[in-house]
């Protein structure tokens, strides 16, 4: 088999593709040239197949050659381009011994599934196109001991079906044994008949995922300070120096914050606004200190005839209770001389009997 | 077409209940096609009978393309023992293919009460349309009321339903839509 490819730089694509296969499990084809006619490969979420031969086609003018391949349970055909066999994920048949390993991972007791549907369809679908045999019996055991919990939805529901079609095929086609028989013993592992106890082994490690950026385990970090800026070809000594001028001023900006903040703390200021630097930067000092957030003045409340016919009518309206008990900070209460503010949103104003609750308030 | 042959002596009531069963799940006609022997040479060292063997050289049964042909036999069957044991074998099917193979020896006995042979039937349903099931190419399903739950199942009640779930039932409609004749 001849492989098609020329000297050139690889792009950012192949880069990636390159970086999955070195990432990728035992067994997977490296290229073109591992395949020869009569050879079985799995091709991933799609079963096994047989390769049946190299193929030449002419297709928008250009001479492309293919590998051909027929799935053995229906006979259907494909051809893939020489040069993508190595990136879309064909692998040989797993051994007799990978077979067992897979058993052995079904009747292990299993942790508890994976509860966010999100999280779970994304992994179920990394695992069948790169975690080999041991990935689909994963997603074949994740789902099934969901599904003994509830249900399992449409979509994973139809998942579950063909993910233990795929893992049932190669079963069968490792073992030699049909698929009825092969589903068989997939099904004496996960639920073993009642008194019967399933010799088992250590099971294989689970296959590792990538995931997402914010699921992976992060390295540490020896300096904190180290952003990688140096790598992008940024000059560190102009940063440094521009840092410690950046510095200077900054302290001067400090001993300004420091003469507001007691301001602010003052009784009389109120209603005046604190700026927000100042509170930030008296964060920034005590870092244990918490600084109340800024609230809204309470509504007023009603004087003389009028509050007392309120308090006939109608008892106060139930407020939620807060995990914070905190009063609210001095700086903010409303006195006889500061101007009158809209009634908070967050306390609902009284109102009368029958009155409908407001939209926001149904929830 | 479904057709069901038997490779022992069974009540014509069982098996007329059967074909009713069959035709109303999968909404196939189905017809008793008579008593044949069961094949020689199938029986193993241990008593117990080879499942995959008896299919195999099971008499030929006059069927047309898409024809469905049940065995049904009193049998102790036995398949390959896999990497963990040797699940019980209550039957066994071609996936997908048009030949399917259920065994009575583990039933509660028939009796002659009303209500042993009624649960007698019923199993016998079940395990019908399980394995029928295997030939529209249905696998297990982990829902114990659905007749294509494994029949060997902890969580399986001693008098479990005989009809398919609303996933499985889908897709052996389609499979019977799909078929040529």
């Amino acid at each position: 088999m001849v492989t098609v490819g020329a000297v050139r730089t690889l792009g950012k694509r192949e880069r990636a593709d390159k970086q999955e296969e070195a990432s990728s499990p035992v067994g997977n084809i490296a290229s073109s040239a591992d395949l020869k006619p009569g050879d079985r490969v799995v091709y991933p979420k799609q079963g096994v197949y047989r390769v049946t031969g190299l193929e030449q086609k002419d297709i928008a003018g250009q001479r492309l050659e293919f590998v051909k391949m027929t799935r053995e349970e229906d006979g259907a055909s494909v051809l893939v381009p020489l040069g993508k066999v190595a990136t879309i994920g064909l692998r040989r048949v797993a051994t007799a011994d990978d077979i067992e390993g897979v058993f052995h991972y079904l009747g292990a007791n299993y942790g508890d599934p994976e509860l966010d549907w999100k999280v779970r369809h994304r992994d179920n679908v990394e695992r069948l196109i790169a975690g080999g045999v041991l990935g689909v019996a994963e997603v074949v055991k994740g789902l099934h001991s969901l599904s003994r919990l509830r249900p399992l939805p449409a979509k994973e529901r139809e998942l579950y079906d063909s993910s233990r079609h795929l893992l049932v095929n190669e079963i069968s086609v490792a073992l030699g044994v049909p698929d009825v028989i092969a589903e068989d013993y997939v099904d004496f592992a996960l639920m073993p008949p009642a008194g019967v106890k399933l010799p088992l082994k250590t099971p294989p490690t689970p296959v590792e995922l990538k995931g997402p950026p914010w699921k992976r385990k992060k390295p540490i970090v020896a300096d904190d300070d180290d952003l990688g800026l140096a790598e992008l070809g940024i000059d560190m000594s102009a940063l440094e120096s521009a840092a410690e001028g950046a510095a200077g001023s900054e302290e001067s900006e400090e001993g300004e914050a420091e003469g507001a903040a007691p301001a602010a703390e003052d009784g009389d200021a109120e209603g005046e606004a604190v700026p927000a630097i100042a509170i930030v930067k008296a964060v920034e000092r005590v870092p244990t200190q918490k600084v109340p957030a800024p609230r809204k003045a309470p509504p007023p409340r009603p004087k003389g005839a009028a509050a007392k016919a309120l308090a006939v009518k109608k008892p106060a309206p139930k407020v939620m209770s807060r995990p914070t008990t905190k009063p609210p900070p001095k700086s903010v209460k409303p006195t006889k001389g500061a101007p009158t503010k809209k009634p908070a949103a967050s306390r609902p104003a009284p109102r009368k009997k029958g009155a409908k609750p407001a939209k926001g308030k149904k929830k | 077409m479904i057709r069901i042959v038997t490779l022992a002596a069974y009540d014509e009531g069982d098996i007329t209940h059967l074909s009713k069963t069959l035709y109303r799940s999968f909404g196939v006609g189905t017809e008793h096609v008579g008593e044949r022997a069961l094949p020689k040479k199938v029986e193993r060292s241990d008593g117990r009978f080879d499942a995959i063997r008896i299919l195999g050289d099971a008499p030929p049964v006059r069927a047309y393309s898409d024809d469905k042909v049940l065995y049904i036999t009193d049998k102790e069957l036995a398949i390959p023992k896999g990497p963990l044991g040797e699940p019980p074998a209550w039957g066994y099917a071609e996936q997908g293919g048009d030949r399917a193979l259920i065994s009575t020896f583990r039933f509660k006995p028939r009796g002659v009460t009303e209500a042993s042979i009624e649960v007698f039937r019923r199993r016998l349903a079940r395990e019908s349309i399980h394995f029928i099931g295997h030939l529209w190419d249905l696998h297990h399903c982990y829902d114990a009321r659905c007749a294509m739950h494994p029949s060997w199942s902890p969580s399986l009640p001693d008098d479990p339903e005989f009809e398919l779930d609303a996933f499985c039932r889908d897709r052996s409609e389609r499979r019977v839509r799909l078929a040529k004749t």
